[in-house]
């Protein structure tokens, strides 16, 4: 069958258990079982090619621009590892269908099943790395909800979390090191990849790869330090423990382990790393095995002992070593899966696991009696039972192997290992089954049906075969041996049989047996002894670790995103300096190409003023009056700065914005107390002050540089001095710019201002119409007005002033087109006027005396310019044309009539209403409760017979209008 | 001529025009009544545009001598801003409805938004550049603040427009020192004038076009704004900012990167690179101690725009297409998500505590799995599909020379992992709590539903996005 559809049928069976449910319990099971069968009746038709030695392969394009295609490849060792899953996986499948109570969703179980097992045959079939990433992570997916099955178990949370937790991480980092094997190589192809150690190990990313490759399979594998993941997965239904956690997803480590062993293994860093953690996760596990009370723990924790002892035999990086591990791979599969079977018995049967409220169970349960005793016999490497095969092999491996010099740690090791591992097994049998009949199982013990001790019976058998008759074996183990040594090693010329003769290994198989027995004898005061000594629970790190990280990035993210503004903006302007910095750094810096100008007395007092202003309103800017004069002061001297460098028209500008804005501001203090708390320590101000004096000479710095080098193409003004007269008709340049050529853009300006204007207009309106109206008048003044709020000298000033300002409003419209001026100035300039009139003779005052709505001034303004343009289109020019001409009108002299001018009385009236519209909304927003608005100019008036409301001590007359 | 230029930008003046007489003749006659019936109709529209440019020819049309570029790459961006702001509009629909934030005015500010991000994508001037990202900035500062009686939501607004100001002010001194030393505001000049060698004021003004990206695109260190919006504006508008402006941003950066700068590959590179890497590390660390699924996702999304810069940063043909195919895993990702976090409801009000997920699993199975495969995919476990894009941008990394910034890809993804499988753990694994509400929007669920199944079976063949991408990204590069 092709390879294609063994790794299929899993998947594509996997929907018929869930659509069966309905049909009943023996239906799931059946329809899984015939799905399994399939599967592996497919790969038996494989069999003759690979006892041929040859290898099967199928491929497909998937994604052939990210190198990753569908390509199957089975060799012997694939062949071994699907054997193993999908016979034990026939097994497990009939053991379930038992197992389950009736209140078990049957469906979902073997759905999950079925894609776990899918996903297992895929790992092991892939040829593509990429393509074993994506089986080897969708075990980890499907494990997942098979251990979450059982979700009602509490211990199985955390142990759920764990299992995802390390197994999904170490897969991650496995994908690096797959992309980096692959990069090595120049493809992604197993079978070309295993062809090419020398390139691999002579590269300096082997160390990285190595690192990630092996993170991965410690991880699937549960070797030390990552073991603790196993046991506490145990919590999962028996099938499933024994099915993924003792005969197939723990061995996906070992099967890549295997798998890349021809190009891996052998240099120090391999020998040292897999060797050493398998040498440790042998003894520790068994160590731990011992003293578990849990028959599932316990046997987890022996699970992680033999991995480990397979994984050594793969450091160890000798042809014998990996014979005897593929040896160990195939008797631990099926002595491990009939003891997890049988312990799932005792559960089921006694209702408990626990072995301390064990024993006697001999007579009760005769048949799993022998079959667990024969399982864990073999398991502790007694004669005639396939474990003391491999065990033996094992320990040969360890004399020969030299790790940190010593030639006699690895043996030692080995040996306590054995010997532990011995003790638990004698545990295991003598806890459960011998001893005294009890009366106080939670559940009366018998045996199971049939269906429940065929599977592990057969591995029973299985076990004794190969026990008694290892050479039916030897020639599948060879097989299997070649295709993992691959290309690196010779088959050595070994050959498994029971006696070998008085080598070491007897000895150290003889020391571990009866050590193991003796153990036994003083396991009581052990066992105190052991539950006195304070030892590192797993658990309780990992739990330590987790809490720990997310304590640690909560603090850190604490720091930086506090929901502080000045945080932020203090995180943005130090990565942007430093990013300047590194452009300053690395980028050519081109010589000067203009000269620096020599500063005189003028520029320098003015330099100074500045920077007087703004330190001054550095250390006064609590107190928010003074703030706002020394602000108008850095105002006026950047206009005066424009004047110097010849820009009246800008300083003009600036100057009236300035005097505006200002205003606005002295409205806003209305709404503010006068002074800013303080809300930071020192060192925060001392900080902040540092990144802001930072930010300011990396400015600096940029326009230094910039002002010293020309651009690289001319400046447009060459182009606007050439035609601004030619084009325009003026010869004030920026009011040409302005009126013409860029008229449109000026028209689009115009038109935000009005709308801005009248959105604020409309924004006060809602405000004042909402609940925010009463709190407005509600607000406590902080400190008492002044009675003469319009004095009378302020008022007589104004009111002089007015027809000045007009005219001269109305003198900088007229010379804006050849001197510097324009209707922007000109409106600024006539709006200041006005704003003076309220400020000095208030608000009804002023308003009763006005005649046009602001409303219609900016449309005016908007029509005329908008008109102005389209007159062009009568003189068939484009939108905005200008033109001009010369008139002479007597007694004047020749002057110029421009419909630039035109134009520029709609900025004017644009403008004009713009800025007084939005200020009189808010300064609507300023009144208060209690506040009267007097119909008079001046608050105190001798010519008037009253008394101002405001004053202290005055009766309240009622006279003021409200 | 005009003409010509006219129609090559028809699909923008179609969504403008929609957009004003929407807003007018919602102005003028039913106002917020109709909104619902404008929000399908919006999606409609976006749907059929979106349908109209995918299908256009593949070959490449420029505008406005060259300021407006109509080509694959843009056309991919497009599609996929178009499909996802319509599927965010029907998710949002019913959400703000019931909370009575359902304004007319919704609809239409997506609707100029996305006319802005379809600009960004086809800019191919400095000028067209930032009037669509004005546009898109603009309009999405006023939806973020769209639940105008609640402080978060305000305050989110307001902080999104201060520090968007900030950073578009960066952009445009980027871009005037970028004009003032290419002396050209269009990206084909810029590239040629940079042919012998870039002047420092070039490189300050490519420095300061990043930073401003970075910020749209929420790349760290620029991207503080992110979980403060994310968390504070309504469910839905924080679904819409995690999508398309997302893949606007992240196509402009590559339009910018390649067609103004693409000589000067080596000297962005590493501006990149060093975002990528910052992104992935402090989405990955920041969301370990998040409670708020909103906020998480801010963080997640961080850490996802690390990786699409890391395809960006190898600076190659593969470096884009896997850039385009991971920005569009990622918005297929986002919407399942985020359907479900629109759907988590307590008495009625929503609830984004991530504790109120234990034991979701035993109450909505199906559900519950559809989070799973899709937290997995977002955690890039393999074989779902968001795993192809991690493997697609690590490759690209790889491929580009730059090793170390994809072996920092694999560990940020192994930290990063950690908060989505905790998530899951909670689901299948947490203790009793009380239930959520079973509400059964059928646009969530059918979305919900659609996202995860699209990570199951884009396994097959990312379902032809491959090849697309690979056109689109053939088209900017070279």
């Amino acid at each position: 069958m092709s390879l294609f559809y063994i790794v299929l049928l899993p998947f594509l069976g996997a929907l018929l258990p869930g659509i069966m449910n309905a049909a009943g319990r023996a239906a799931c099971a059946g329809v899984t079982f015939v799905v399994t069968l399939g599967a592996f009746v497919g790969l038996m038709t494989n069999l003759p090619a690979i006892i041929a030695g040859e290898t099967v392969q199928a491929s497909i394009e998937w994604l052939p621009r990210l190198g990753l295609n569908f390509t199957l490849m089975l060799d012997g060792l694939g062949f071994f590892f699907s054997l193993l899953i999908l016979g034990i996986g026939l097994l497990i499948i009939a053991y379930a269908r038992h197992y389950l109570s009736r209140d078990d969703h049957m469906g979902e179980f073997f759905t999950y099943l079925l894609l776990f097992q899918g996903a297992m045959v895929g790992i092991v079939l892939s040829d593509n790395i990429l393509l074993l990433l994506v089986f080897w992570e969708l075990t980890s997916l499907s494990s997942f909800l098979l251990i979450g099955y059982w979700k009602h178990l509490p211990e199985g949370r955390q142990g759920a979390r764990m299992a995802l937790t390390v197994t999904g991480m170490g897969g991650l980092a496995m994908i690096g090191g797959m992309l980096i094997l692959g990069r090595i190589v120049g493809s992604y192809d197993l079978s070309v990849i295993l062809q090419n150690r020398e390139l691999i190990q002579d590269s300096p990313l082997y160390l990285p790869a190595l690192i990630l490759i092996l993170l991965g399979c410690f991880t699937k594998s549960a070797q030390f330090p990552f073991h603790f993941w196993l046991p506490h997965a145990m919590a999962a239904p028996t099938p499933v423990s024994a099915y993924l956690h003792s005969a197939t997803m723990v061995k996906a480590g070992i099967f890549l382990m295997a798998r890349l062993w021809p190009v891996l293994s052998g240099t120090p860093e391999w020998i040292v790393i897999v060797t050493t953690a398998g040498l440790i996760t042998m003894v520790l596990g068994a160590l731990i095995a011992l003293f578990k009370h849990d028959l599932k723990a316990l046997l987890a924790f022996s699970t992680v002992s033999h991995l480990g002892l397979i994984t050594m035999l793969l450091g160890t990086s000798t042809a014998f070593g990996a014979m005897a591990a593929v040896f160990h791979i195939l008797n631990h599969a099926t002595f491990k899966a009939a003891l997890f079977m049988s312990a799932g018995i005792v559960d089921h049967e006694a209702h408990t696991r626990d072995i301390r409220r064990l024993g006697g169970l001999r007579t009760l349960m005769p048949v799993v009696f022998t079959i667990a005793t024969v399982a864990a016999l073999s398991m502790a490497g007694i004669p005639f039972l396939n474990g003391f095969l491999s065990k033996e092999m094992m320990l040969e491996e360890a004399t020969h192997t030299v790790l940190f010099g010593s030639d006699w740690l690895v043996p030692v090791l080995a040996t306590v290992g054995s010997l532990l591992s011995a003790a638990y097994c004698f545990r295991f049998i003598g806890h459960t089954f011998l001893g005294p009949v009890r009366d106080d199982y939670p559940h009366k013990p018998h045996d199971p049906n049939m269906g429940m001790w065929m599977p592990p019976a057969i591995l029973a058998v299985l076990v004794v075969v190969i026990g008694t008759a290892p050479f039916l074996a030897e020639p599948f183990v060879k097989l299997v041996t070649a295709s993992l040594l691959g290309a690196a090693a010779e088959v050595p010329d070994a050959y498994l049989a029971i006696w070998h003769g008085l080598v070491p290994a007897l000895y150290m198989s003889i020391i571990a047996v009866l050590g193991g027995l003796l153990l036994m004898l003083v396991f009581a005061p052990l066992l105190r002894a052991w539950e006195a000594t304070p030892r590192p629970e797993a658990k309780a790190i990992f739990d330590w670790v987790v809490n720990g990280a997310a304590a640690l990035a909560g603090r850190v993210i604490h720091g930086l995103h506090n929901g502080a503004f000045t945080r932020y903006a203090m995180i943005a302007m130090v990565t942007i300096v430093a990013a300047g910095y590194h452009a300053w750094a690395t980028g050519t810096v081109g010589p000067a190409t203009r000269a620096v100008q020599p500063a005189g007395p003028v520029p320098v007092a003015g330099w100074a003023m500045l920077v007087a202003a703004v330190i001054g309103m550095v250390v006064l800017h609590r107190n928010r009056f003074l703030a706002l004069m020394l602000i108008g002061i850095v105002g006026l001297m950047v206009s005066v700065a424009f004047v110097f460098l010849s820009a009246p028209d800008l300083a003009m500008t600036q100057f009236t914005v300035e005097v505006v804005t200002i205003i606005l501001m002295l409205l806003a203090l209305n709404f503010l107390p006068n002074r800013t708390p303080v809300e930071s320590t020192l060192l925060r101000r001392v900080r902040d002050g540092g990144v802001a004096i930072l930010g300011g000479l990396a400015a600096f710095a940029l326009s230094w540089h910039y002002m010293l080098r020309d651009a690289v193409a001319a400046p447009i003004s060459e182009f606007h001095l050439a035609n601004s007269y030619k084009g325009g008709g003026g010869t004030n340049v920026v009011n040409v710019i302005l009126v013409d050529f860029r008229g449109f853009d000026t028209y689009g300006e115009i038109i935000v201002l009005g709308i801005a204007a009248l959105l604020i207009y409309a924004l006060t309106e809602t405000l004042l119409d909402g609940p925010v109206r009463r709190k407005l008048l509600n607000r406590l003044p902080s400190q008492p007005r002044s009675g003469d709020m319009h004095p009378m000298m302020m008022v007589v000033l104004t009111r002089v002033i007015m027809p000045v300002v007009l005219l001269v409003g109305f003198y900088i419209f007229l010379r804006g087109h050849n001197e510097p001026g324009g209707g922007f100035i000109a409106g600024l300039i006539v709006s200041i006027a006005v704003v003076m009139q309220y400020m000095a003779s208030g608000f009804a005052w002023t308003s009763a005396r006005l005649r046009y709505p602001y409303h219609g001034v900016i449309g005016a303004g908007v029509l005329v310019a908008g008109f102005t343009g389209i007159g062009s289109w009568f003189v068939a020019k484009p939108f905005l044309t200008s033109d001009f001409t010369y008139v002479r009108i007597p007694p004047f002299q020749e002057f110029e009539l421009a419909t630039a001018a035109l134009f520029d009385l709609g900025v004017f009236l644009a403008v004009v209403g713009a800025v007084m519209l939005s200020l009189e909304s808010f300064s609507r927003l300023a009144h208060r409760d209690g506040d009267t608005d007097s119909e008079f100019p001046m608050d105190i008036d001798p010519s008037r017979e009253e008394i101002g409301p405001d004053q202290p001590d005055a009766p309240v007359t009622g006279k003021g209008v409200g | 001529m005009i003409g010509t230029d006219l129609q090559i930008i028809l699909p923008e003046i179609v969504l403008s025009v929609f957009a004003m007489v929407a807003l007018l003749g919602a102005v003028y006659t039913t106002k917020d009544k109709a909104a619902g019936l404008l929000v399908w109709g919006t999606a409609g529209i976006f749907v059929i545009v979106g349908l109209w440019i995918g299908t256009t020819g593949d070959e490449t049309r420029e505008a406005f001598a060259g300021s407006f570029v109509d080509d694959g790459f843009a056309r991919f961006a497009k599609v996929l801003i178009l499909f996802s702001a319509a599927a965010i509009l029907l998710m949002s629909q019913e959400y703000l409805a019931r909370r009575d934030l359902l304004r007319f005015e919704y609809p239409v500010l997506v609707t100029l938004a996305v006319v802005g991000m379809m600009v960004m994508v086809s800019a191919g001037d400095l000028i067209a550049l930032y009037m669509g990202l004005e546009l898109q900035s603009l309009a999405l500062y006023v939806v973020a603040s769209l639940r105008r009686d609640s402080v978060k939501s305000t305050e989110a607004g307001l902080k999104y427009f201060v520090l968007g100001a900030l950073s578009s002010g960066l952009l445009l001194y980027g871009a005037s020192l970028t004009y003032g030393y290419a002396g050209s505001t269009l990206f084909s000049d810029i590239v040629a004038s940079s042919v012998d060698g870039v002047s420092l004021g070039l490189l300050f003004g490519l420095v300061f076009l990043c930073a401003g990206f970075a910020f749209k695109v929420s790349a760290a260190p620029f991207h503080m704004w992110t979980p403060d919006v994310y968390e504070g504006a309504p469910t839905p508008i924080t679904a819409f900012f995690a999508t398309a402006p997302k893949v606007a941003a992240m196509a402009l950066f590559g339009r910018v990167m390649f067609d103004a700068f693409g000589v000067v590959v080596a000297d962005w590179q590493q501006i990149v690179a060093f975002l990528s890497v910052v992104s992935m590390f402090l989405g990955s660390i920041a969301a370990i101690g998040q409670r708020n699924i909103k906020r998480l996702m801010a963080y997640s999304s961080i850490t996802h725009m690390g990786f699409a810069l890391m395809g960006l940063a190898a600076g190659t043909v593969l470096g884009v297409q896997a850039m385009l195919i991971y920005m569009a895993i990622y918005v297929v990702m986002n919407l399942g998500t985020f359907a479900f976090i629109l759907s988590m409801e307590k008495d009625g009000m929503p609830v984004t505590d991530i504790d109120a997920l234990q034991m979701y699993s035993a109450r909505e199975p199906l559900k519950a799995l559809a989070m799973l495969i899709l937290l997995f995919s977002l955690a890039g476990v393999p074989p779902l599909v968001g795993f192809f894009g991690k493997l697609y941008v690590l490759r690209a990394a790889y491929d580009g020379g730059l090793a170390w910034l994809a072996v920092a890809g694999v560990v940020a993804s192994v930290i990063g992992a950690f908060y989505y499988l905790r998530i899951v753990y909670f689901m299948y694994f947490g203790e009793e709590r009380e239930p959520l509400d079973r509400n059964g929007s059928p646009v969530l669920w059918g979305v919900l539903m659609v996202s995860a199944a699209i990570m199951v079976f884009g396994v097959i063949n990312l379902f032809g996005v491959e090849p697309l991408a690979a056109a689109a990204a053939d088209t900017l590069v070279n």
